[in-house]
């Protein structure tokens, strides 16, 4: 009798209360980890120490003469400087053999990928900063991870429909369909 | 008709397609099918499948040799000012909601439901019953203007929409207005190529805008007038039997044209 | 202490709980929903710089000045080059498709020999090059053992072809695939004149196009679909008045003002009522055989032309005050097909021009003076021998080349009787086929050397027919490399050229329309950018052909057959392209549905042979025949049927083999009286239900 009493007891909500918890913790702390595979940029660019020489943004991710955005810059505008190694950075040296002398473009991974149906013009958002929508880089020294999500294949930095809504809407610019898809 | 008011601009993007002037060549069609990634079919001759957001119709005065005469219509999406595919979209995957008065069809929201294509008039859309599939390497030359659009969605001319943005963005990089592009500034990809210059594009409502004289010509008119559906595309044509045709919804209980499809 | 059953379902219920509170089910509907917009077979368009590149794109016969449009250095698409003269920002439903072409799966992908009845190896390009220098070696020097037939009207590219041809002592052995160019030339030679005729249709008021299918198919149709358009503003009255006579309301006549329905067969009896009528209506000439003219026009009386055409007299005297009230009238003769009139036909129309002394005037006729030569060897384009009559000397044994050389051309596909030519190129032991496509010529060919498209290329264009001035364009490749593993035939035949011991002076094609370039007095880095090269047309003293016209024969009544009249639409593809991927659209379902090509016919016509609309017929002529359903088409001319030109092929891709039926099977050639030229406009036909 006790012992079935006693066995009732141990039983109770507790495994329920293991099984929720243990939900919990696999949905809020691994299932975020687990859901995203771990990438490097192949070649450690450091932003930092281009902003130090004087570089800004724009010296770089400069705007094409029909308004288009080049994005991250080709080996042509690479090689502008890096034709040779000029620096004693070791990754300097990775990206002149590997790359600028093989003509190869660097297959750079890409944070804020967007899909072929979203249109994103950069000229329209000339007059925000970088930093209203992209991580400050000018400080930082290795590039971040890059997060892709297993079952999407898209970036965890990669903006979602709703952040580009929100600002429309609070900036009073239209949320027509037709203003950011194709 | 629907209950819906005309919706308003300040910018309303149409054209004036000169019918005298069409040769029926097909450089049109040819163009928007580069623009807009659409794949080719192995039976295109199967028009219940093939996908053309720019037709050339086939207009008939329907006399005997040899008092016959034929004329050729492109047909685009009419974009109407009051549409009578938005209302009935149930997820709002087509609206008339931005400057320009385009209207919009998301491929990635559309269910594929097909009453929009139902409700339009014209037939400017069409549903996609196959995927995509372009012979191997070809997706190589696909243009990066347009989203290729998967099996079950449908999908229809929206006057090569990203050239209006690549417009606008030129305009902003060279310090001009982008709500008010000058004439030829944007231009869809069948009025660029026509070789005999049938179609003209602009805004209908800025003076300086070649189309905005034409479409109040004598000789103009828009299909179906009668519907109320307001189309900004317009047709121009000399000739009064193919202006008739231009509304010949069964009024007298039988239609004037036979219309073949291309 | 144990997990009972009881503890498990508890804990898993927690769990299952638990999930809810976490994001693992919403966001993974997100991303699944996510992931199903992105499925790996639905391609993805290209990023990167948008650029336009000038470019000559001759892909359809005239070749189009165009911009190729290239994302990321690849091309996607072409529009019109506003500054070239030629294109004025227009452009053709072929070339509108180039980009599209780049990756035809019918492209040809690598040298190919043949190992058995269409069977074929992919080779090396030194091994393809080797077996073409030890053919051409066997055979050097013995004449009448090397041919080479061109499909290419305007490029240099024939007078290395050529010259070659030539330096191996073969200078008889260049032939060209049947155009209006040839029969022209010839024509303009009755007349007493010399060299190519223009057409200065912009300048003109009013353009009677009698045949010529001059805003779709004919001359340098972009041209002059834009002089059309300068003439007819929108929302304004028209300073020029357009005329079609001929046997198919097609495109060019539905933007006439006037359409006459012609038939084929009755083309010069139509040119030379219309100049009687003319005539009497008071047109006099200082031409010197004007008096043998008026004595046989006058023969062509207002009943031989109802009789003729089929229409009523007052159709032709509304056509003579039309004239009569022009100031600039201008008269186009053609094959409404773009080939197989003969120079009698082209003689009767432009004799109009003459008459109304339009030769040399500001939208008139113009003659162009010969280009001069960057190979001083090469043959005159218009001494060269028609593929036609080679391949049919060739069936009979009256010529027995052992190596042929194919380039650019489809003989085996577009040349009436075509059946019977690819049976005479099986008497040729050994063929070679400079192709980009894999068309029914290579695919009778012993070696397949594969061309560049013309993105790839370097190529020119020297007054391609129907121009009024003398006009030059050129071309530079617009992408870095080419798609597939081709090289310039002419590169190719230069080096075998020296290979064998002749030097023709250049070692690439581009060094050769440099030379040319500078021989025209023209600038090739100009021209490579997309500019143009204009000279000045001349007038000449022309005849009015009377002694030739006496010749003209007299269409034959033939109550069993009825006149053919092969149309030609530029979307649908030329004698040397199927139809291209990106133009496959613009069939209508009444031109071509499923795999059966349709003939037209008006309704008259139909009932005389006994069939109505979407009967399935047989037509019959020569040795030839093809299968089709009837379209009733009230546009097309009194006992005449139309069809369509450039289907019925048996290579190319999955898009058009096998699809319609080859109208060039039941063209029948004839001689015409007093030219010894081969005509095949006026084909009749025997039509049967079957």
């Amino acid at each position: 009798m006790e012992e079935k009493k006693q066995c009732k007891g141990c039983g109770g909500a507790l495994p329920f209360v293991i099984g929720f918890v243990a939900a919990l913790i696999a949905g809020w702390v691994l299932f975020p980890d687990l859901i995203y595979s771990k990438k490097i940029q192949p070649v450690r660019f450091s932003h930092k120490i281009h902003a130090e020489q004087g570089l800004d943004c724009a010296s770089c991710h400069t705007f094409r003469d029909d308004g288009s955005f080049a994005g991250i810059p080709t080996n042509e505008k690479c090689a502008e400087c890096h034709a040779d190694v000029v620096g004693s950075d070791p990754a300097e040296k990775v990206y002149v053999e590997q790359y600028a002398k093989t003509g190869k473009e660097v297959p750079w991974l890409i944070y804020q990928y967007q899909p072929d149906n979203v249109i994103f013009s950069h000229k329209a958002h000339e007059s925000l900063e970088c930093t209203s929508c992209h991580p400050d880089m000018a400080k930082n020294d290795t590039p971040p991870v890059y997060y892709q999500n297993r079952l999407s294949g898209y970036s965890k930095q990669t903006m979602k429909m709703w952040k580009c809504e929100r600002c429309h809407a609070e900036n009073g610019v239209s949320n027509a369909c037709h203003v950011c898809h194709k | 008709m629907s209950g819906h008011a005309v919706k308003e601009f300040k910018v309303t993007w149409g054209m004036v397609i000169d019918l005298d002037k069409c040769t029926g060549c097909g450089a049109c069609m040819t163009a928007c099918q580069v623009e807009n990634n659409i794949a080719p079919m192995a039976d295109a001759s199967n028009k219940m499948r093939t996908l053309s957001w720019m037709l050339v119709f086939e207009l008939s005065n329907k006399k005997a040799a040899p008092d016959a005469e034929i004329a050729y219509l492109p047909r685009p999406c009419m974009q109407c000012g009051n549409p009578a595919c938005v209302p009935v979209c149930p997820v709002v995957a087509t609206d008339k909601n931005e400057e320009g008065g385009i209207v919009s069809q998301i491929y990635p929201r559309c269910i594929g439901c097909r009453y929009c294509m139902a409700a339009c008039p014209y037939h400017a859309r069409y549903f996609n019953w196959e995927d995509p599939i372009f012979p191997k390497g070809m997706e190589k030359a696909l243009s990066p203007n347009t989203s290729a659009r998967p099996r079950g969605v449908v999908e229809k001319c929206n006057f090569c929409h990203t050239r209006f943005m690549k417009a606008k963005d030129k305009a902003r990089q060279e310090g001009g207005n982008p709500e008010a592009l000058a004439d030829g500034a944007y231009m869809p990809a069948c009025a660029e190529v026509c070789p005999t210059g049938a179609i003209t594009f602009g805004d209908l409502k800025n003076p300086e805008h070649k189309v905005h004289e034409l479409a109040k010509g004598e000789n103009a008119f828009r299909l179906l007038e009668k519907l109320g559906l307001h189309p900004q595309v317009y047709y121009v044509s000399k000739r009064e039997w193919v202006r008739k045709l231009g509304d010949n919804y069964a009024a007298t209980g039988h239609a004037g044209a036979e219309k073949k499809h291309s | 202490m144990g997990l009972d059953r009881r503890g498990f379902v508890k804990f898993v219920v927690g769990g299952v709980a638990g999930t809810l509170f976490t994001p693992v089910i919403w966001k993974g509907l997100d991303d699944a929903a996510i992931w199903s917009q992105n499925w790996g077979w639905i391609p993805r368009v290209p990023k990167g710089e948008v650029k336009a590149t000038p470019a000559l794109s001759k892909l359809c016969p005239s070749g189009c000045a165009v911009k190729v449009k290239t994302v990321g250095g690849l091309p996607f698409a072409a529009i019109g080059n506003a500054d070239n003269p030629m294109s004025k920002g227009g452009v053709c439903p072929i070339c509108a498709g180039g980009a599209q072409l780049l990756y035809s799966p019918a492209r040809v992908k690598s040298p190919m020999k043949k190992v058995g009845e269409g069977k074929f190896e992919a080779i090396k390009w030194e091994d393809a090059e080797a077996m073409l220098v030890e053919k051409l070696t066997s055979f050097k020097g013995q004449d009448g053992k090397i041919a080479a037939i061109s499909g290419d009207e305007t490029g240099t590219a024939n007078e290395v072809v050529s010259a070659l041809l030539s330096g191996l002592g073969n200078a008889s052995g260049f032939c060209v695939m049947p155009g209006e160019m040839y029969t022209a030339t010839k024509g303009v030679k009755l007349m007493g004149g010399n060299g190519q005729p223009g057409f200065d249709i912009a300048g003109a008021d009013l353009v009677l196009m009698i045949g010529a299918d001059a805003l779709d198919s004919w001359g340098p149709s972009v041209a002059n679909q834009k002089a059309f358009a300068a003439s007819h503003p929108t929302g304004a009255a028209a300073t020029a008045q357009f005329i079609y006579a001929g046997p198919v309301l097609n495109n060019t006549s539905s933007v006439c003002d006037k359409f006459l329905a012609v038939p084929p067969t009755a083309t010069a009896a139509f040119s030379l009522a219309l100049a009687n009528a003319l005539i009497n209506a008071g047109a006099v000439c200082s031409a010197s055989d004007f008096g043998d003219y008026k004595a046989l026009a006058a023969k062509y009386t207002p009943e031989a032309f109802e009789k003729a055409t089929g229409l009523k007299a007052e159709a032709l005297k509304d056509l003579v005050a039309r004239i009569k009230a022009a100031k600039a009238p201008l008269v186009i003769a053609g094959a409404s097909f773009g080939q197989g009139a003969g120079a009698l036909d082209f003689v009767a129309g432009a004799s109009l021009n003459v008459l109304l002394g339009r030769v040399g005037q500001s939208g008139g006729m113009t003659l162009l003076p010969a280009a001069p030569k960057a190979l001083a060897a090469a043959t005159d384009r218009a001494e060269a021998k028609d593929a036609g009559s080679f391949l049919a000397q060739v069936a009979t044994g009256k010529a027995s080349p052992a190596v042929l050389l194919v380039y650019e051309a489809n003989p085996a596909f577009a040349l009436p009787q075509a059946d019977a030519m690819a049976k005479a190129l099986g008497n040729i032991a050994f063929k070679v086929s400079f192709s980009t496509y894999m068309d029914e010529t290579a695919t009778l060919a012993d070696l397949i050397l594969p061309a560049p498209h013309p993105y790839e290329r370097f190529d020119d264009a020297m007054n391609p027919y129907g121009v009024a001035k003398p006009t030059y364009l050129a071309g530079k490749p617009a992408m870095a490399k080419p798609v597939m593993d081709v090289k310039d035939p002419v590169d190719v035949l230069l080096a075998a050229g020296s290979k064998l011991g002749l030097s023709l002076g250049f070692e690439t094609y581009a060094d050769v329309i440099k030379a040319k370039a500078q021989a025209v007095g023209a600038d090739f880095d100009t021209l490579a950018s997309g500019g143009a090269w204009t000279g000045e047309g001349k007038g000449g003293g022309l005849s009015l052909g009377a002694a030739a016209l006496a010749k003209a024969p007299v269409a034959k009544a033939d109550d069993k057959a009825v006149a053919l009249a092969p149309v030609t639409k530029l979307a649908c593809g030329t004698a040397d392209l199927a139809t291209p991927p990106a133009n496959l659209l613009t069939i209508r379902d009444t031109e071509l549905k499923g795999k059966d090509l349709f003939v037209q016919m008006n309704a008259a016509t139909a009932k005389k042979l006994g069939v109505t609309d979407g009967n399935k017929v047989k037509l019959t002529g020569g040795s030839g025949e093809v299968r089709a359903r009837v379209h009733v088409n009230e546009g097309v001319a009194a006992d005449t049927v139309a069809m369509l030109l450039g289907f019925g092929h048996s290579a190319w891709d999955q898009y058009t083999k096998g699809k319609g039926d080859n109208v060039y099977k039941i063209l029948t050639v004839s001689d015409e009286a007093g030219t010894g030229l081969k005509v095949w406009a006026g084909s009749t036909v025997t039509v049967a239900k079957i």
